[in-house]
Order: structure tokens, then sequence, then C-alpha cells
């Protein structure tokens, strides 16, 4: 009755206005954003006096925010990869090997996405302090790494859960090497396991502030860490540019994950 | 493992991208004011010395403090505020100044130590939007009556000259007779008008809380005024009892390059950069030299032409008591 | 290359050598383990042990925080800003989640659309608008001031109630994502059943759609409380100077005051509420629900 929609009656025309009100609370700050972007005032006044696109002129002459999304982009990349070959390889241990500690193993493997990311940040940074590498490439990977990975072994693991080990094996007695068996065979076969701990390592980095603010130097910013100082101390419409070219990058993020799981769900 | 291997060394090469130029860092408040010296002091002193000047910022007494206890000094020049690098340099955080690279003859001496050299001179002054209300606030008094002057007004967040001795003014206290501070008195003051203040902690958010009429008046940096009024945004300005201040330009101790810095500072208090920024900004400069050097209309609405009524911050007493301000002011705020 | 070819259960049967093989089931998992322990058990620990040791070894740090009205405010806001935006999202999320399971696919999948780029737009973008949004001059203010809900602008923003409908805002997509699938895990024919026995729908609702969903509402909710807690961005950017928060209030100790001690005994504090939540978590829900993907 109440999960069957015809059913419902009247309740079906309060949940669903209630939704479609959710959904307008949810889409609000996006579709305001852009509006805000082209509007003309500089101080941030809405209904703006009339329309521009002198934020985005603006943005695209400033050098400083292109190397930003530049950084951010390498950093976001070089954590997506390490984040799925250690992720992998972790899952591998807790999802095929029987030794004692496996979940004590993993609750730890999953503490830095559950722990607030301010105390890690603090203690990265006086961490960092010692070593010398607050700032750096290196820094920066290391500390969004931390926060990926979890994300790359709970989708790793289950998608080797979910995966017929038997295939694997009979590979083997045909005689393919272990490792063989596991590139074509396994990997092949939890392609959307792999492909979900890329995307999610990847925007874990991309969008990671917290961290960044505490290791920004001036020589190396994130494009958060950008948006952040900017938003502190400069409140330009600019950053309503780029708050609108990033929400333009997440729906063609979308569309992309939406294309390439219809393609593997394909045999 | 190889495929780890590939990747840590694809990571590397993204490393090494290191720069053979010499830079430094130079740190301010961001905003218009850090643009403004960016265009003239940074720049022109780069393409004149070919040392790259690398921008951080916000300023934060905090993380400098920190940098040269842990003695990872990345910041080269600093601008702080004149009280704060008096007592900067008295708990040895600063590099003492090279005044053989940096010529002092005509430096304004009301912002010259040892440690520390004039960045620019500001006046709080009495701003409001025309354009939101009917009748706007010209002294510190009128600004604390929240019967005449209903609505929300803003003042400086941080505890620093200005807010404290402007609620002394309003009080009634007179200029000559405002330090030492009547601390009592002034938070007295300010507990009227507490549930009215809306603060602002950097410059930009002065500008947009006025323009926006989300405080329709308040106390203000004057340079951002006229930044505001040239946007087009109806503002007016208050010099009665204006109070200024002064912030400097300070060496951390520990700087990692020392020679660029002081020769940093040396182009920045010269008398055509001083010129310029004032130009550019509404700030007095503090090279004595620099109001020849200006457009005589732009020279007229600078803070040193507003003496008449002018009140000096005294940064000497401020350097003193700084901590024992701020404990209080900080206290009060979270009650 | 040999850490990737572990656990050999095809060849392993004739080895039987006990080291090895678990060395070759354990080792794959070495970089991750070396890359927690190094980079964030060690650093963490380092971090608790200056609570206790700076400026002297001692407590003392811990007697100043908890023996300060000014800290004490900060908890206290702390708590009650998570548990308020743990309810709103409970609130708010249920009936969401419910309607995703019964709508027709096509309404349900524009939902779903709006509910992952919500929830993967840019925190600081989400966070910027609502700071222009909730000002005194802004949008909502013109709008409830437009219908007639109030004669002045209500102060949105620069306080706890402009933190709580942002971080309700950024919450709502973990509450209802695992919801739903809790709630589409549920057979229908019980409340077919329900419906047979002569329950009425409230009744239906209230004794058999809400208990059978209850796990995964505390489940979610306890996600949503501990992530909660731990917030820096959104209180930085929304909340004002009187109501500060404990990741703020950290934040503060370490950079601006410099003072290591206390902010490391801040740290811990919260660090320590977290994990017996999380424990709590993981004794009732096991691990597989946390993640909230």
């Amino acid at each position: 009755m109440l999960l069957d929609f015809d059913r419902l009656g009247w309740w079906r025309w309060a949940l669903g206005g209630f939704t479609a009100a959710v959904a307008a609370f949810l889409l609000l700050p996006i579709v305001f954003i852009a509006a805000l972007s082209f509007g003309s005032s500089q101080w941030l006044i809405f209904p703006p006096p009339s329309w521009t696109t002198r934020w985005y002129s603006e943005l695209f002459a400033d050098q400083r925010w292109l190397d930003a999304a530049l950084n951010s982009l390498k950093i976001g990349l070089v954590v997506t990869v390490l984040s799925v070959v250690i992720g992998l390889a972790a899952s591998f241990a807790l999802v095929r090997g029987r030794f004692r500690g496996r979940e004590t193993l993993k609750a730890l493997f999953l503490t830095p996405m559950i722990l607030p990311v301010v105390v890690l940040a603090v203690a990265l940074y006086a961490f960092f302090l010692r070593l010398g590498i607050n700032g750096t490439m290196t820094g920066f990977v290391i500390a969004h790494l931390l926060v990926a990975l979890p994300f790359s072994i709970l989708a790793l693991t289950t998608a080797l859960e979910g995966f017929d080990k038997s295939i694997e094996d009979a590979a083997i007695l045909c005689g393919a090497s272990p490792f063989e068996a596991k590139m074509r065979v396994t990997l092949p076969g939890i392609s959307a396991g792999l492909f979900s701990a890329a995307i999610f390592s990847f925007l874990t980095s991309w969008d990671e502030v917290v961290l960044a603010i505490f290791m920004a130097s001036p020589t190396l910013q994130t494009l958060p860490v950008r948006i952040w100082s900017t938003l502190r101390q400069d409140l330009t419409p600019v950053v309503a540019s780029v708050s609108t070219l990033l929400v333009l990058v997440t729906i063609v993020l979308m569309l992309l994950v939406a294309l390439i799981r219809k393609g593997l769900s394909k045999p | 493992m190889k495929m780890l291997l590939t990747s840590v060394a694809s990571l590397a090469v993204l490393v090494s991208g290191a720069k053979a130029q010499e830079s430094m860092v130079f740190t301010s408040w961001g905003g218009t004011t850090q643009d403004a010296q960016i265009e003239a002091w940074a720049e022109p002193f780069s393409s004149e010395s070919g040392i790259n000047v690398l921008q951080d910022g916000p300023t934060d007494y905090g993380k400098l403090k920190a940098m040269v206890e842990a003695d990872g000094v990345s910041w080269d020049v600093v601008d702080v505020e004149g009280d704060y690098a008096i007592q900067a340099g008295e708990q040895d955080l600063l590099e003492p100044l090279d005044f053989s690279v940096i010529d002092k003859t005509d430096l304004d001496e009301r912002f010259v130590t040892d440690h520390s050299v004039g960045s620019f001179y500001y006046s709080f002054v009495i701003g409001c939007n025309e354009g939101a209300v009917s009748e706007c606030p010209k002294t510190w008094a009128d600004l604390f009556d929240t019967d005449k002057f209903p609505g929300k007004r803003t003042f400086y967040k941080w505890s620093a000259p200005g807010v404290i001795e402007a609620a002394l003014l309003a009080d009634g206290v007179s200029p000559d007779a405002l330090y030492p501070l009547d601390l009592d008195r002034a938070f007295a003051k300010l507990d009227t008008i507490k549930d009215d203040i809306i603060w602002w902690s950097g410059g930009a958010q002065s500008q947009q809380l006025l323009a926006s009429a989300e405080a329709p008046f308040g106390s203000f940096w004057n340079g951002r005024l006229s930044a505001l009024s040239e946007s087009g945004v109806p503002v007016s300005m208050s010099w009665d009892q204006n109070i200024t201040a002064a912030d400097s330009l300070v060496v951390p101790k520990g700087a990692k390059n020392k020679d660029a810095a002081m020769r940093f500072i040396a182009y920045a208090t010269s008398p055509e950069a001083q010129a310029k920024m004032a130009e550019l900004t509404g700030y007095a400069p503090i090279n004595t030299k620099s109001p020849e050097l200006m457009d005589e209309d732009r020279a007229a609405t600078l803070p040193d032409r507003q003496t008449e009524t002018q009140v000096n911050a005294d940064m000497a007493y401020w350097a003193k008591n700084r901590d024992a301000i701020a404990s209080r002011w900080y206290a009060w705020q979270t009650e | 290359m040999s850490s990737l070819t572990e656990s050999r259960s095809v060849t392993g049967r004739q080895g039987g050598r006990r080291m090895p093989r678990l060395f070759g089931e354990v080792g794959p998992a070495l970089p991750a383990f070396l890359l927690i322990v190094f980079f964030f058990v060690a650093p963490v620990v380092a971090l608790l042990l200056r609570s206790v040791l700076e400026p002297v070894p001692g407590l003392q740090n811990y007697e100043t925080l908890l023996g300060s009205a000014t800290y004490i405010g900060v908890f206290a806001n702390t708590f009650i800003v998570s548990t308020v935006v743990t309810a709103a999202a409970l609130a708010i999320g249920f009936p969401v989640a419910w309607a995703l399971v019964v709508m027709p696919m096509t309404w349900s999948r524009i939902v779903f659309a709006i509910l992952i780029l919500s929830m993967w737009t840019n925190l600081l973008a989400r966070t910027y608008a609502w700071m222009v949004l909730l000002q005194r001059t802004g949008l909502i203010n013109k709008m409830l001031m437009a219908v007639g809900l109030t004669d002045e602008p209500l102060t949105l923003v620069n306080n706890l109630t402009g933190v709580t409908i942002g971080m309700t805002y950024i919450m709502l997509p973990f509450v209802i994502l695992p919801l739903y699938g809790v709630i589409s895990n549920i057979d229908k024919a019980v409340l077919r059943a329900a419906a047979l026995c002569g329950a009425n729908r409230w009744q239906a609702l209230t004794r058999v759609l809400l208990p059978l969903a209850a796990p995964g509402m505390a489940a979610g909710g306890l996600m949503v409380f501990v992530m909660s807690l731990g917030y820096f961005v959104t209180p930085a950017l929304l909340g004002g100077t009187s109501n500060m928060m404990l990741a703020e209030l950290i934040a503060q100790l370490v950079q601006s005051l410099t003072d290591w001690g206390l902010g490391s005994a801040a740290a811990f504090v919260l660090l320590l509420s977290t994990l017996v939540l999380y424990g709590l978590m993981l004794k009732f829900f096991g691990t597989s629900r946390l993640g909230g993907q």
C-alpha cells in the first residue's frame, strides 16, 4: 500500500509535492550561482541592475585561476592513480585473504573517511612542517590520498566480493599465470568498481579544501584554496563564475559516468 | 608493484618543475589593497630588479609566529598593522631592517622603527550608503545612537586600534584624554549597540556590507570607501574625528630571501611607489616626498589632509597592551 | 609485481608453508597499511601527545578546555547544531527517500540526478551561494517579505541559523541515498498484509514502514551527526563571530593563536566523540553501510 504509488491516494500528491519542494531546495543554490555570475553588481546585489559577462572575462584574464585549476587537476590525477592501485591491492587482501584481524584492518583503512578532516589537517600540518613538505605537490598528494583511499577501498572491496573467483581460478587452470588471470579476467570483471573508485578518488581530491587550506603555500594553490581565500578577502563575483564552471564540470562528469555505466552494463 | 613504481615516477616528474629565477614572497591583506600593492610596488619592482614577487595572504599573525618558531618561514615581506610591528619587533619575531638599502630620510618618522617602516596610512571614517537611508550619521556619537539611526551598523571585527577609540569618542571622551584607554567605559558603550553590529573581517566584506545595505552605515577604512564610490555606489564619508592608524612592512625572522626583501621594501617606500599606491587606494603615503608627485585633486582626498579633527591612534600604547585588550575583546564578542 | 600475486588458492594447496602464504595474503595491503600508519596514525598520535605535553606535561589543557565558559559554549554550539541538522535531514530525507522508491521511474531519475548534482558540486560553490542567498538583502529575505511572512529582513546568516541551513543542505543526500536503499529493500507484501489486516495508511506508516526503515534512519542519522561534529567550511563561512563551532576553534587555536597544546586537546575531544560514535555504528550496522555511496 504505502510502497505502491497507485494505492497511495492523496498521499501521493503530498509526497510528490514535498519531494518537488526538496528538489527545488537542492537546485536553488546551483541555479542561483549561475544567475549571480552574470549579474553586473560587483557587490552581489540580486537581482542585479543589469547582466554582463565581465566576471568571466576577468576570470580568463587571470593566470592565477588557470594555474590553480591545473594544480588541482594534476594533484587529482596522481591521487586517482595511486588511490586505485593501492586500494586495489589492499582490497584483494581484504576480500581474498583469510588472515585474522581482517575486519579490524578494514576499519583502520576506512577511518580517514570518518575522522573529522580538521583533526587530520592540523596533525598533517604539524607533521609536514617538520618534514618541510607543506604546500608541495608531494604534501598535497599524500594528504589527499589519505582521504581518497577509503572510498577506493570501499568501492573495490564491494566489487571484488561480487566477483565470482572461480572464473579467475578457471583461467589459472587453463594455464594463465595468477597475475595474468587477474589482469585479463578479474580486472575487466570489476571494471565498474574500478571506475567508481577512480571517480570518487578524483572528486575527493578535486574538491578537498580543509587539508589544502592548512598546507597552502603561495607557490602551489589548488582551486578550492584559491576560491576560499578569494571568498575571505575579496568577495568578487569572479567566484560565482568559477563556481558556475565547476557546476558545468560536474554535469559533464555525471553524463560521463552515466554513459560509461551504460556501456559497462552491456556484456 | 610495477604500476605503483610507474606512478611514483610520474609523480616525481610532476613535482620537479623547479624554477631557477630569483623570487620572494610578499604577504598582505588581499582584495583591492593587495591588488594595488601589486600594481604600484611588486610589478614595477620585478621588472626593475628581475626578482619575481609571489603573492600570499591574508596576513595572519599566528601563522607568522608559528613559521618563525618552527624555522619554516615562507614569507619575506609582510604587511602588518603598525602596533603589531612594534610588538613583534620586541618579541624578536622580525629581522632588523637594513637602512643602508632602505632610504629612510624622507619617510614619515612616526612610522619608522628598527624592524619596520610604514606601508601606508589610513583613517577609520564613518561611511554611509545614501541610497539606503534617509539620513546619514556624521559623528561617532551618531553611529552609536540606535534611536536616531536604527538598523545594522558594521565595525572592524578584530582587536585593533579603531573601534574602542570610536566608542570612547562617541561617549564624549575628548581626543586628548583617550589614552590610556578606559576599557570598561568603551565596552559599556559598545554593549548599547552590540545587537545591531555586523562585524567585517576584511575590507572587501566591509564594502559588500555597505553596498548591499546589509549594514547601511558603519566604520570603514577610508580607501575602501573611495573605491566604492568610484564603482558607482552612492557612498558618503564623514571625516569627523577620523581615527588614523598605519600599516607597516616587516621581514619575519629567518626569512629565506632577506636581501630581496630589503630591496623590495626600499622600492615600496620610494616616493614614486608610495604616490602610485596612494593614487590607487586613497590611503596616505608615508614618504613625505610623495604628495608633490600626485595629482592635486587626488591628494586632497587623502587622510593626511583631514587633520582638523583627526585623532591619531597611539601605536605605542597598543603595542604594549595588545594582548590584554585582545583577550578581553574576543571574550566580549563571544558573550 | 609479486605483491599483486597473492592468495594462491589454486596452487597454494600443495605449498603449505604458513608464513609465505600469510605474507602473500596480507602483502598487498602493505602499501595502504604503511601509508595509513606513517601519514595518518603517527601524525594524529603525535598531535594528541602535544595536548598532554605542551606547554608543560600534564592535563592542564583539558582543565582549561572544560573549565571555561567560552569553550563549553563552543561544545554546546557544536552539539546543538549537529543535533538539529541530523533531525532536519532525517525529517526531510525520509519522505524524499520514500517518494523515490514509489515514484514513476522518469520522475525519480530526475530527482536522483539533482541529488547527485548537488552532492558533487564543489562545497565552496554551494556554501558561497548560501552566503549570498541568506543575506538580509538577499533573495530569501526578499521572497519572505514579498509573500508577507515577515515584515523586516531576518538575520539568516553569520549566525547558527545560517550554519544549520547550509549544513542541512549539504547533509541531505547523505541521508536520502542510504535510506532509499533501505526502503527499496522492504518487502511490499508486508505493507499489503498490514492493509489486509485493517491498518489505515497512518497506522501502516507509523507501525510498519517507519519501524522497518528505522535501522537505516539510525545509520544515516549517526553518520550525519558525526560528519556535522567536525565540519569546518560551512560554519566558517556561514557562522558568526559569537558562535563558533569546534572545528573552527581547533583551527583558530592552532593557526592564529599557535596554542598547540590547547588546540590538540580540542582536537582530541572531537576525535574521541567521533570514534565512540563510529564504534557504535560499527557495532550495530557493520562496515557495509558506511560510505553513503
